[in-house]
């Protein structure tokens, strides 16, 4: 059942196009990010969706009605902002009343809804505060509260942690996913910090140039993707240029690191790629037909629960890999071995 | 030494200001109708004179009365121009904001030449309404430059938010704008108000005899009766502007006050 259906969107600024050919179907109740880097459009989009940038061309459609040219009073959107834009002359409670009150319900009406907002971001010790008096992360749920408490039909959050600290990123992250689950309205998130989009979100729209590269899960995105790019930004990868030499169950992909057999896994692709956590870490060869990889450490990261080695190979490229790190860490310098499974490689176009 | 240099200065500045002031000042209180020194004695006489004569109550009125009506006309079209400009682009708000504030720029012997002619021809006379259109033009560009100072320093997401929550545009400017504003229209309001009640040459080339204001009205004493009701009107003159200086220093400070 789709709720907000975005065709065709094109829009310039002046001479600079912003989104090329923008299409996404997005279902009610759905949590979608839309990811990408810098300057990829995701913003833009973003404005377009809330009312406060026209289209150069492309709709953008809401349970079957045009909302194109909708202006953003008469969208009932919530809009979680970067900066939170939290009215300082009021109060925390007349911040999350004032969409009620421009509704003109009535005072008690008013009164429970707050309360409960209040209630859902834990703050209901701070209503009588002003914004300036609250943390980051309080004002950030202040703005939450506030955008939906007059029950929009789409939540609408322009990279809302970006200015906090990756704890209270997290804790926030949970909480939005728990806020999501109990309420059920249609959350659009957008930022450029993948891990966030991997944790909370139901569907997730990569973002480059302006341009859409790839709308899938999480998991999907992150086993499948469908470029370089969207396996370079989902995640660690490494990534190996090639050809394939031979055909039917003889073909081998070549590269100058290593050939590998892949006949029976049907790729076909001059570009693959393998995950660091699909790698292992040997001091000698296992020789079990797995590819396999002399290196040599240059740094390692330890996490506790393991250890992320940055390698380089024969010919100098590098590599990275998990190691377990229970037993210690691979010294910086030491001659290893790195083996991975073709099954295991993920075919780039 | 530099708060050697300091001091000197602020003593030998404010001394060559004041000076001329506080020597002219107590003849008000001077019971002779000669402005001479030595003093004969002290009296309030002549201020009883300045509030009862409607020589000078007339005029004090008209005044008054031309300065409230230009407080109001110059924040309505100095707002509405502040906002409309803060609504452009980079460029244009350069050119539209030179615009409104060239009035300060033309020389006022020049504007009220203007004026005097312009109103001749279209019949408006020299009453009130032609003295508030005049002051109107002269004390704009301040209200202007005061208001749009103050709609710089707020955060453009306040109305974007407020938008996304439903409200109109009248709604959101007096529930966001205007409370957050309120310095800058409070201090365009008093400049407008200092302008127009100390504004002599506008007013001379304009009033007719019965919407004479004190300025004129003391100009005109100047040459006619050199008596201490002149001084009389030249204090409450000087004491208005003071206050009313105290009150915009006051609301411009409230204005830079940090806001986020």
């Amino acid at each position: 059942m789709t709720s907000l259906e975005i065709k065709q969107i094109d829009k310039h600024y002046g001479a600079v196009q912003a989104l090329h050919d923008v299409s996404l179907s997005i279902k009610k109740g759905e949590f979608v990010t839309l990811l990408g880097p810098s300057g990829s459009g995701k913003t833009t989009l973003l404005k377009i969706l809330a009312g406060f940038e026209p289209v150069t061309s492309g709709t953008v459609t809401m349970d079957g009605r045009d909302i194109t040219a909708l202006s953003p009073e008469k969208r009932n959107f919530g809009l979680v902002f970067q900066g939170y834009a939290l009215f300082p002359h009021m109060s925390v409670y007349d911040n999350i009343a004032y969409p009620l009150r421009v509704r003109r319900q009535s005072k008690s009406q008013i009164d429970e809804r707050v309360r409960s907002l209040l209630e859902l971001v834990q703050l209901r010790p701070y209503a009588n505060r002003r914004p300036q008096e609250l943390s980051g992360g309080q004002q950030q749920r202040v703005a939450l509260a506030r955008a939906l408490v007059f029950k929009p039909d789409v939540l609408l959050l322009d990279e809302p942690m970006s200015a906090l600290d990756k704890k209270l990123r997290h804790d926030l992250q949970e909480e939005l996913r728990d806020i999501h689950k109990t309420l059920g309205t249609t959350f659009i998130n957008v930022t450029h910090d993948q891990e966030e989009a991997m944790h909370m979100s139901d569907r997730i729209a990569i973002m480059d140039h302006g341009r859409i590269q790839q709308y899938d899960t999480a998991h999907t995105l992150y086993r499948h993707p469908a470029s370089r790019f969207v396996a370079e930004f989902v995640g660690k990868s490494n990534v190996f240029k090639g050809e394939i030499r031979g055909s039917g169950p003889d073909a081998t992909f070549h590269s100058a690191n290593f050939d590998m057999p892949v006949g029976d896994v049907n790729e076909t692709s001059s570009t693959m790629m393998i995950r660091p956590e699909d790698a292992e870490i040997t001091t000698a060869p296992p020789l079990d037909g797995r590819v396999t990889l002399p290196a040599k450490v240059v740094s390692s990261t330890y996490s506790g629960d393991r250890a992320l080695y940055t390698l380089t190979l024969k010919d100098g490229g590098p590599f990275i890999a998990y190691g377990a790190a229970r037993s210690g860490v691979h010294p910086d310098g030491a001659e290893i071995f790195v083996s991975f499974a073709a099954k295991d490689t993920i075919a780039l176009a | 030494m530099s708060r050697f240099i300091y001091w000197t200065s602020v003593v030998l500045c404010s001394g060559f200001l004041i000076l001329p002031l506080l020597m002219v000042w107590p003849l008000a209180f001077n019971p002779s109708s000669f402005l001479t020194y030595p003093m004969e004695g002290f009296t309030f006489d002549w201020f009883v004179k300045v509030m009862t004569e409607p020589g000078w109550t007339r005029p004090m009125w008209n005044s008054l009365k031309v300065a409230c009506g230009v407080t109001v006309l110059s924040l309505i079209i100095g707002g509405l121009a502040a906002m409309g400009v803060m609504m452009t682009r980079r460029g244009t708000q350069i050119v539209l904001s030179a615009l409104f504030v060239s009035p300060l720029v033309v020389p006022s012997v020049v504007v009220a030449v203007a004026f005097a002619y312009a109103f001749g021809r279209v019949g408006l006379g020299g009453g009130y309404f032609s003295l508030v259109l005049a002051h109107s033009i002269v004390a704009t560009p301040l209200v202007f430059l005061s208001i749009i100072t103050s709609l710089r320093g707020l955060d453009p997401n306040l109305d974007l938010a407020g938008a996304s929550m439903g409200a109109s545009r009248r709604y959101r400017f007096f529930t966001i704008t205007l409370p957050l504003t309120a310095p800058g229209f409070a201090a365009g309001a008093v400049f407008a108000f200092i302008t127009s009640f100390d504004e002599v040459v506008l007013a001379l080339f304009l009033a007719d005899p019965g919407s004479m204001t004190l300025p004129i009205a003391l100009f005109a004493g100047l040459r006619d009766r050199l008596e201490p009701t002149i001084v009389v009107v030249a204090v409450l003159l000087s004491l208005v502007s003071m206050l009313f200086l105290m009150l915009l220093s006051y609301l411009q400070k409230r204005n830079a006050a940090p806001r986020s």
